[in-house]
């Protein structure tokens, strides 16, 4: 499949040292992964509400983006004839706005119409519209969507005070609150994701969105650019810094910060089909953003510059 | 030479026109094949034509016409359900909000303004709806989704006022609550459309007019079966930062923050998930059957969760008994809170057929099995009311070709209906309340219908209390 | 010249597939002409088989694929009407050989050869393509437009008599 691949857990993991007792750990399963949350808070019936309406919002989204359901706003737009439009929620538009600014900022690697013809959908972000200039776009948000959903329950969750946890769906997408008493960070670690008990890497993260893409032996993703099969790369892991709480509300610039985890879901993705040399400019050119991938049996670092 | 093809002149008689290069039948000849890229001009002009008007229906469909009477909508009850149906009003065409009402003004009320506002609306914020009802002066419908016990003082007021009215299900939690409603409808004269918003969703309606009383393919129904199955959930909470003072809460009829999120488990707030849930299909079971209920046994029970947060039964198993033009049914209905298993169906099952149904366009989008003795459905299959039947494998035929062995039957042909919602479930029903508004159509679930409904539900409770079959009158379902 | 011994009706029936063949050419020219956003480049990155490096390189190179797609567009137009009329049978059945040719070794359906496009049919080695170009042959050899086509006409007003398809008779 161009731009998309076998993904299992990504090889990223959340070490249990013996200090993290108190963490609770809820599970939800949606959009055919399990959503988790983990967290540390008193009142522990109050943290599992505040998760429950978090997994209420996943179930929300999912009726809007899957496109699985006959009648969710993806599939209705993949039904489009020429010309015709349909209005969508804000969070499908918003979605979209962002696959499409992916789609540019990786060259077409990351494409969630796999070649159908992404740039043929016209986004009204005024009156939230989505138009199709030409029959037979496909659109798959399977790439982005568990990012963003990610996103939206972080922030459901800092809404409700619980601010010491962690969110992941699929262990594919995360995104680290704040962290538990006593560490810095989340202890999580990268491993291969064929064999997963070789930790590659551990990490200790806060206020991050991270995602993660791998392939289990013998899967093949194919590069919607040039239609060639990846050779070589197994997984690749991207993290960036959450933006603080001012800087996500109304800023529309820099509007990839604004939904950390759908980035670096789509950038994982592309970092499958990136050579090293792109993704060490896409490092440069992005403040704060660090990536990881496997190469066979290597794994290269690219720490964050600036 | 004579100017002609190789068998032509085969007399080979020297012509007049012998001597001249270029003769007629040349001429002919050479132009023969030239009318053919006229014919292709016109082909493609059709097709041109063909795919720009394809282009201008669509973009057409989707514009609201420009004589487009607009309605001015309020919404009373910004919560989960108030916010589930503005979700899909953003997508009718001619609607301008102009109010919000919702007790909950840091939260649920603030939220939904300000998501209307990006839909370029403009909706004034009240948390008292007598306030609204009194300061706008351009409000052509209110659509209800507050909690069950105040359904009817809040639709009464609203039709007293002026207003069409779009009230969610149950209408209330109180026959004498329904039943004022239907009065005052009545003597208003205004629309008052319940939520049962299966009654619009094309796959029911495809399924009541033309399977069931068209072609009555399922035959004589003589039982039913539904359920409404959902997993464990903990208790609905609130952010901490957004709570509302004990002042207000109790003001509006609520005790505690718990209680206004989980009205739905209290006594003489809401009715517990026979109501929430059953009231659905248990008004297609009316719909479809065509009947009232003649009497209802149920047995109940807090199985699982506090009896002190959670007053009403989780576990709930009905049987109803109906006396339809085509003889008598049962129906079994049963709701449970603490294992998701199968989700939630209809099953109608008839002497020729049987029809698996649910409002869900992914589970049990409807399914329908002829019986094996059943008149043959080619008919129907050919008219496009349900999908060809899927191949089913035959175990009848033993490898050597012996006779069929009667221990296994043939599995029945399965067939679908072929009809897919693409707008959100609720869309279809909102879109028939505004266009009954426009005099355009007629209600499908007016009050007076939906009564019988709330009838047959009420009494599930009532009935778990009495520990025996309760009977109906046909005048109880009468408002 | 020599004659062609045909019989009336196989030239009858050359003549139709020659005006069929220039039907499907004026069509694609055409319906690549008005679509707003055609490029070969797609057809031509997801080339495989011995030319494959030359088609990505052209698809890699704007301004190369710019004429490529300009010459295709026209190119199959032109030689479509031509077909379809009989004028110039021969050049055009050659250009038309010439595109086929082209569009066939991008995407040769031989053993082994990964085909990344989709196509209707299952194919080996002999492929749409590859029957269009012979029909397109025979076409040019039997010089159809000379029979029943603008050549003939043409061929009337500059050339007399020598050289159309007939059977000597004396």
């Amino acid at each position: 499949m161009p731009g998309g691949g076998a993904e299992i857990d990504g090889g990223v993991g959340i070490e249990q040292p013996r200090d993290l007792r108190d963490v609770r750990r809820l599970s939800h399963e949606a959009m055919a992964t399990v959503y988790e949350v983990y967290t540390v808070h008193a009142d522990a019936e109050y943290a599992a509400q505040a998760a429950q309406a978090t997994f209420d919002l996943v179930d929300r989204l999912e009726r809007e983006l899957s496109r699985f359901l006959p009648n969710s706003d993806i599939t209705r737009i993949n039904h489009l004839a020429a010309g015709e439009s349909t209005r969508v929620t804000p969070s499908t538009l918003e979605c979209l706005v962002i696959a499409r600014h992916m789609f540019d900022l990786t060259g077409g690697a990351f494409d969630v119409s796999i070649g159908t013809g992404l740039p043929t959908l016209e986004l009204d972000t005024e009156d939230f519209v989505v138009c199709a200039t030409t029959r037979g776009v496909r659109v798959d948000l399977g790439g982005i969507g568990k990012g963003y959903a990610v996103d939206l329950m972080a922030e459901l969750l800092e809404e409700w005070g619980v601010h010491t946890s962690l969110v992941h769906g699929g262990f594919s997408s995360v995104v680290a609150l704040e962290p538990p008493p006593g560490h810095d960070g989340w202890p999580l670690t990268l491993s291969d994701p064929s064999a997963s008990s070789r930790v590659l890497t551990r990490l200790s993260v806060c206020q991050t969105a991270l995602g993660a893409s791998g392939l289990r032996k013998g899967d093949h993703i194919v590069d919607p650019r040039t239609y060639d099969p990846v050779r070589g790369r197994r997984a690749a892991w991207v993290a960036v810094p959450r933006p603080t709480e001012s800087a996500r509300d109304g800023s529309s610039e820099q509007q990839h910060r604004a939904a950390p985890a759908a980035v670096t879901d789509a950038l994982t993705t592309a970092c499958m089909l990136l050579s090293l040399d792109e993704i060490e400019t896409l490092c440069a050119n992005s403040p704060g953003l660090k990536a990881w991938v496997l190469e066979d049996t290597q794994l290269v670092h690219f720490p964050a510059l600036g | 030479m004579a100017a002609d093809d190789d068998k032509g002149n085969a007399k080979g008689q020297a012509a007049p026109s012998q001597t001249k290069k270029l003769g007629r039948r040349d001429v002919l000849k050479g132009l023969s094949t030239v009318p053919a890229l006229g014919l292709f001009g016109y082909a493609w002009k059709k097709q041109t034509e063909y795919q720009q008007s394809r282009v201008e229906e669509v973009a057409a469909s989707t514009q609201a016409p420009a004589d487009l009477q607009v309605i001015n909508v309020a919404l009373l009850g910004a919560g989960a359900q108030g916010q589930v149906l503005t979700d899909s009003m953003l997508r009718i065409p001619g609607l301008r909000f102009r109010a919000v009402c919702d007790i909950w003004t840091e939260y649920n009320q603030k939220r939904v303004v300000n998501s209307l506002k990006r839909f370029k609306h403009e909706p004034n914020a009240y948390e008292d709806y007598r306030e609204m009802l009194d300061k706008e002066k351009e409000l052509d419908a209110v659509i209800i989704a507050t909690p069950d016990f105040w359904h009817a003082p809040h639709t009464i007021d609203c039709l007293k006022a002026g207003k069409h009215v779009y009230c969610e299900k149950e209408m209330s939690t109180t026959l004498e609550g329904a039943r004022s409603m239907v009065a005052a409808q009545r003597e208003t004269g205004k629309l008052l459309q319940i939520g049962h918003q299966r009654r619009s969703n094309p796959r029911y309606l495809h399924c009541y007019n033309k399977i069931l009383q068209e072609a009555k393919m399922l035959g004589r129904i003589v039982t039913v079966y539904g359920q409404w199955n959902r997993g464990v959930t903990p208790d609905l909470g609130a952010p901490d930062r957004y709570l509302i003072p004990d002042a207000r809460l109790k003001q509006y009829g609520f005790k505690d923050m718990h209680q206004f999120r989980n009205w739905r488990w209290y006594r003489g707030k809401g009715g517990g998930p026979i109501v929430d849930l059953g009231s659905h299909q248990i008004d297609i079971y009316g719909w479809f059957l065509g009947a009232t209920p003649s009497h209802v046994m149920a047995s109940g029970g807090n199985l699982y969760y506090d009896p002190k947060t959670h007053e009403w039964y989780d576990t709930v198993m009905a049987v109803y008994d109906y006396d339809t033009p085509l003889g008598a049914a049962k129906a079994y209905y049963s709701t449970q809170t603490t294992n998701g298993s199968q989700g939630y169906f209809e099953n109608f099952m008839g002497d020729q057929g049987t029809l698996l149904i649910s409002e869900s366009e992914v589970n049990y989008a409807g399914q329908l099995y002829r019986d094996p003795n059943a008149p043959a459905w080619d008919e129907w299959v050919q008219k496009g009311y349900v999908s060809a039947p899927k191949e089913q494998e035959t175990k009848a035929k033993s490898e050597s070709g012996a006779i069929a062995d009667v221990r296994e039957s043939v599995a029945p042909d399965q067939h679908t209906v072929p009809v897919t919602l693409r707008d959100p479930y609720h869309q279809p029903h909102l879109q028939n309340f505004f266009d009954a508004v426009r005099g355009k159509a007629k209600l499908n679930c007016p009050a007076e219908e939906a009564y019988q409904t709330a009838v047959a539900v009420l009494k599930v409770n009532e009935a778990i209390d009495a520990k025996t079959p309760l009977a109906f009158k046909p005048d109880d379902f009468k408002a | 010249m020599e004659e062609t011994n045909l019989s009336r009706s196989a030239m009858i029936a050359i003549t139709v597939l020659r005006v069929v063949v220039g039907w499907h050419f004026l069509f694609e020219g055409i319906a690549k002409l008005t679509s707003s956003s055609w490029s070969a480049a797609g057809y031509m990155r997801a080339s495989r088989g011995p030319f494959a490096a030359f088609f990505r390189w052209i698809a890699s190179n704007s301004q190369i694929l710019d004429n490529a797609n300009l010459i295709t567009m026209y190119g199959l137009t032109i030689v479509g009407v031509l077909l379809m009329v009989g004028l110039f049978t021969r050049l055009a059945s050659i250009g038309g050989i010439a595109f086929i040719l082209l569009f066939y070794l991008c995407n040769p359906p031989f053993v082994g050869y990964f085909y990344s496009i989709p196509t209707e049919g299952t194919y080996l080695i002999v492929n749409k393509n590859l029957v269009e170009l012979c029909a397109l042959a025979v076409i040019l050899l039997t010089r159809s437009g000379l029979f029943a086509g603008l050549d003939r006409i043409v061929h009337g007003l500059f050339f007399g008599r020598t050289r159309v398809a007939t059977p000597l008779r004396v």
